[in-house]
């Protein structure tokens, strides 16, 4: 269902205000938003000013950086940060991306950070993704062989393994998916960006025998027909993949098989 | 899970690109020229009945109020159509890079305007 507005629990008010301490000349202003499950009250954002001249270049520096230095409280998932394991996902300045590979210096003026839009808050800046993951899950995400190799390996050609590059390469990190406003309205039912790439990176695996009946799986208008190409999942990417091409090359092998 | 975890923002901080903008147009110009059918049946019902009953559709495309439907409707139709152009090559699996679906884009956008414009001119000669 489309809701443009809100839920009154959801709406975001004013929070605290955090005043640099270390007296340094070069201050950005960065606006969190931040939600505790303990208290009942609404989400709001805090306001932090950091020392620029004692930051790395990431988004995630920064948050780090007030973690360390400044509010403790603060939560968000990170892990590798180097742009592999996709945990930082959030929303920067408008923007779905990976915090540890986006520069702060490519935003003007405040930073502002939210969880990736239109998931359940869990804390902070932590999204859930468990509908996400079910569906991940649906599509069956691994090989289906019933040939018995042996110790030998299962070769492919290698115009059929090229096929999979510009696939394999996702590390799910839900940035698309929760860019995608047809997920945002229909995400209990529409698969969303990232779980199709991944369908279609299993269908298009010349290894793979189950073609047909995960076409078949996927051939609904609401799991896969809700993308209408609106391209912000390829805009969102922050491993510079394409899942709205990979979504039309499924819609083209149905209306082509 | 609680079900009273707040839901994070989504369109209210969401940045618009080129892409989704042309998205949304489409739909709403869909929708307006779904209405607009009516608009065209009362302009080919007064040209069925005569000059007598067109001057009364004339007055009114005439009109301050009318010349805005009128441009509205060309618009509409024609952003209809050009964006329609770019899903075709989609939907054959061509245009998907970023940097092309920016440009078609702005060509859709930029060209619903400029084609508007000509073809009013245009028709105001003819008629």
């Amino acid at each position: 269902m489309v809701q443009i507005s809100l839920p009154k629990n959801s709406k975001i008010q004013k929070g605290k205000y955090f005043k640099d301490k270390t007296g340094s000349k070069n201050i950005r202003k960065v606006n969190i938003y931040r939600w505790d499950p303990s208290t009942s009250e609404n989400p709001r954002i805090d306001t932090y000013e950091v020392d620029m001249d004692n930051c790395p270049s990431k988004v995630l520096d920064i948050l780090n950086k007030i973690k360390n230095e400044i509010d403790p409280t603060i939560a968000y998932r990170r892990s590798c940060a180097h742009g592999v394991c996709g945990s930082c996902a959030m929303n920067m300045d408008g923007k779905n991306g990976l915090a540890c590979t986006k520069s702060h210096a490519e935003i003007k003026g405040e930073i502002n950070i939210y969880p990736l839009p239109h998931l359940k808050v869990l804390k902070d800046l932590i999204g859930d993704l468990s509908t996400l993951y079910k569906q991940y899950d649906s599509i069956k995400p691994w090989l289906k062989n019933s040939k018995n190799l042996g110790d030998a390996e299962n070769l492919q050609s290698k115009e059929d393994r090229a096929k999979l590059d510009g696939l394999y390469e996702c590390i799910m990190c839900a940035c698309c998916s929760t860019s995608c406003p047809s997920y945002w309205w229909n995400g209990d039912k529409y698969l969303g960006p990232a779980v199709l790439l991944q369908a279609y990176r299993w269908i298009i695996d010349s290894r793979d025998e189950d073609r047909k009946e995960r076409l078949k799986k996927v051939a609904d208008e609401l799991k896969l027909y809700r993308c209408h190409t609106i391209m912000n999942c390829t805009n969102a990417c922050p491993k510079g993949l394409n899942p709205a091409k990979a979504i039309a090359s499924i819609k083209k092998m149905l209306a082509t098989s | 899970m609680k079900n009273d975890n707040p839901i994070s923002p989504h369109i209210q901080v969401y940045n618009w690109h080129i892409s989704s903008l042309v998205s949304i147009s489409h739909r709403i110009t869909g929708v307006i020229n779904y209405l607009l059918l009516i608009f065209t049946c009362f302009w080919v019902i007064s040209l069925t009945f005569g000059s007598e009953s067109y001057q009364y559709f004339k007055i009114f495309s005439e009109s301050i109020v009318g010349k805005f439907f009128v441009i509205g409707f060309i618009w509409s139709y024609i952003f209809q159509i050009l964006s329609e152009i770019r899903h075709w090559f989609w939907d054959m699996g061509y245009g998907f890079e970023l940097r092309t679906t920016k440009i078609t884009g702005v060509v859709v956008i930029l060209g619903s305007f400029i084609l508007t414009i000509v073809l009013y001119l245009f028709s105001g000669v003819v008629i």
